[in-house]
């Protein structure tokens, strides 16, 4: 690795016209030739070789692909011309051209579903080749989205571009398989030749006037025989000369391979985009719950505290003023108490605001605390086997706050329903109420604001408010952020 | 109230406080908080006989010290949410001997619910700021002491704005809904007499007409009464 690291610059010298100076350019060539002597024998070369060795029948398989095709054309030919006999022979023209368009429909269908998927998963396993082989890691690209139903999921499969990019990898990739198949045949050929000076002494001792057919030499360039053991040494030179070869054919098909890997298979730019914000966009949500939650936590342990203990030490000092004291003192100390007291409740309601220490213990503990609390008598029901991330529990809980604020507000409700409960990746709250409806999310009410929090974690809210009622808001948010 | 009264002994209008002095142990983790409440604590005349930090600590220290009260923080170290409650629940379960007082910045209903957990008879849980309160403290202290109970006036405010709409509620009168309130404090008849300045028997009459009108069972002792009703308001 390290003296491959090195002569890198010193070839790229050694190639450029305008060269430092002669005596330096044939340094740099001597150097270079050193490594290319050396070349086959280094890791990286055995590495690319191996790599070359593997990918040339993994390239070949989408050869497959016309193959399963044209089976499949085959099977439908055959059902269709035996079910023909019992159409009357009328009918056999349009009989004869239905197959056609019929095969072409199904070879279509087919390559819809198989193709994306199945260049996925070779895509895959071309990746973790270069990976585990050549250190080359290329990052897997998005999953593909599901559809719902047939047409949803076929649909799905047509625009997964991920998928369509790794098949075109699969087929613009044949030119660089010829590539590395050279570099294998280049290294498994030139051995063989090499050893032609060894074996021909043991094999071809003959008593001297026997005509011998010539052995066979095989080169990129041709093929020459060989039959003294003079030549033999041809047959060496040439098999020398390929393996000195072998291993800058490999690593320029491994190189060419990588890029497109890299082009191809891994995530698109946009995509990648798209994913790095989502990511970003993920921590910073859970970052400012985090924020507020150790806010909350300071003021608890801070601020509260202090103010409690003041309220404490008014209030005994208020208990041992003397009967006879000034009632003007007696007067501001009975305020002081009265305004500590009045100061620890509002910065109670302000920290509860902030983060409400219930939801440690979880939304169902938290929701039923702020059930407890409503104006309007709340039903509470939750189905949560799982817990959500922290941010998505905040949300949630601040939602249904709200809701029950605007219901006990504006709905003149009697009843007010809360739901939560995990449905697939997603947390769904819902929360009705038997008032007078006519909750309009337009008119930048709660609800508005509402939205677009859900947005910031792509959730979303449905209101459901006709006049006369009932309202019924969803807040769908998903598990995690 | 507070007008003419001796420094020590306790006032007539408060006579389910019994003077008793306590032996306490206080767990809490805000040292200020702590140091504030041993110093009203020992004023009033009871002994602290440990003041510790954490939840581990203060189930060591009633194990050793057997006090007559333990006092504990709800929140406490390492989480931070609800060490102290979870103590207090050991403590009811493994020292019956000894009430337990559990103070807080908030209050939850269902820490509430957790505690009482079908016995209210030595249990208290207000928020931190009775403790200004002075006297109304050591009162819930005593109460708590002696097998009563002590329930913070906004878990009962919860208790019935969620349940007020049921049928026997809106049936009380005003002064029976106060009535019922105070009950589910914890307070006794005369402590109830002296909170809303009427006589004992005014009392008697309206806790009789509250449990006619929503068919709860007589019961004398006062925690009993308090798990009626609390039960009653569906915790």
């Amino acid at each position: 690795m390290e003296s491959m690291g090195s002569t890198g610059p010193v070839t790229q010298a050694a190639d450029d016209p305008p060269a430092p100076s002669a005596a330096s350019a044939a340094a740099a060539l001597t150097v270079a030739g050193g490594a290319a002597a050396r070349a086959p024998f280094t890791a990286r070369a055995r590495r690319d070789l191996l790599f070359c060795l593997i990918e040339v029948p993994l390239g070949l398989v989408i050869f497959a692909v016309p193959l399963v095709l044209s089976g499949l054309l085959l099977t439908v030919r055959l059902l269709v011309n035996g079910t023909s006999p019992s159409t009357p022979a009328s009918g056999a023209r349009p009989a004869g051209v239905a197959p056609g368009v019929l095969g072409g429909f199904v070879i279509l269908l087919a390559l819809v579903i198989i193709l994306p998927r199945a260049a996925r998963g070779l895509g895959a396993v071309h990746r973790g080749l270069a990976a585990s082989v050549l250190g080359e890691r290329v990052a897997a690209p998005p999953p593909a989205r599901r559809g719902r139903g047939v047409l949803g999921r076929l649909a799905a499969q047509l625009r997964d571009g991920p998928g369509w990019r790794a098949a075109a990898y699969l087929v613009v990739k044949l030119p660089v398989l010829v590539i590395e198949a050279y570099a294998v045949l280049f290294a498994a050929v030139g051995l063989a030749n090499l050893t032609y000076p060894f074996w021909w002494p043991l094999f071809r001792n003959h008593p001297p006037g026997t005509v011998l057919q010539p052995a066979g030499v095989l080169t990129p360039f041709g093929s020459f025989g060989v039959a003294t053991f003079a030549g033999t040494w041809a047959a060496f030179a040439a098999g020398a000369a390929m393996v000195l070869a072998a291993p800058w054919v490999a690593r320029a098909g491994a190189a060419a391979d990588v890029w497109l890997m890299r082009g191809l298979l891994g995530p698109g730019r946009l995509a990648q985009r798209v994913a790095d914000l989502e990511q970003s966009r993920s921590v910073a949500v859970q970052d400012s719950a985090d924020v507020l939650r150790r806010l909350e936590r300071d003021l608890h342990d801070g601020a509260q505290v202090r103010l409690a203990t003041l309220a404490m030490n008014l209030g005994l000092a208020r208990e041992k003023l003397p009967a006879d004291a000034d009632p003007q003192v007696r007067e501001l100390v009975d305020a002081a108490h009265q305004g500590a007291k009045d100061a620890l409740v509002e910065l109670r309601n302000l920290a509860r605001g902030i983060h409400p220490p219930a939801l440690d213990h979880g939304l169902p503990d938290a929701l039923a605390t702020l059930a407890a609390g409503s104006a309007v008598p709340v039903a509470l029901t939750t189905n949560l086997p799982r817990r959500p991330a922290p941010a998505i529990e905040t949300m949630a809980y601040f939602s249904a706050a709200e809701l029950l604020a605007n219901a006990a507000k504006h709905s003149h409700a009697h009843q007010v329903t809360v739901d939560v409960a995990e449905q697939g990746p997603s947390l769904v709250l819902r929360v009705g109420d038997d008032g007078v409806g006519g909750a309009d999310p337009g008119r930048g009410s709660g609800l508005s604001g509402l939205a677009q929090r859900a947005r910031t974690v792509d959730g979303r809210v449905q209101v459901a408010s006709p006049p006369g009622g009932p309202t019924w808001v969803t807040v769908t948010l998903p598990m995690h952020a | 109230m507070t007008s003419s009264r001796p420094s020590h002994p306790s006032p007539p209008e408060r006579a389910e406080a019994a003077p008793r002095p306590l032996r306490v142990v206080i767990a809490e983790d805000a040292v200020l908080f702590r140091d504030g409440l041993a110093r009203l604590l020992a004023d009033r005349g009871h002994r602290v006989v440990a003041a510790v930090g954490d939840a581990d600590a203060l189930l060591a220290a009633v194990d050793r010290f057997r006090p007559d009260v333990a006092v504990a923080d709800i929140r406490m170290p390492p989480t931070h949410t609800d060490e102290g409650l979870r103590a207090a629940i050991e403590l009811r379960r493994d020292h019956p001997g000894t009430a337990v007082l559990v103070l807080s910045q908030y209050i939850e209903t269902r820490y509430a619910a957790r505690l009482l957990e079908g016995n209210a008879a030595g249990v208290g849980y207000l928020l931190k700021d009775r403790v200004a309160d002075v006297a109304e403290f050591a009162d819930a202290l005593s109460r708590v002491a002696a097998g009563g109970t002590a329930l913070d006036p906004e878990v009962v405010g919860q208790l019935v704005r969620a349940t007020r709409h049921l049928q026997g509620l809106a049936a009380l009168t005003p002064r029976e809904r106060d009535v019922l309130a105070l009950m589910a404090e914890g307070r006794s008849n005369a402590g109830i007499a002296a909170a809303l300045v009427v006589s004992a028997g005014v009392v008697e009459k309206h806790v009789a007409s509250i449990f006619a009108k929503l068919g709860l069972p007589a019961s004398e002792a006062d925690n009993r009464r308090v798990l009626a009703v609390l039960r009653y308001l569906g915790t």
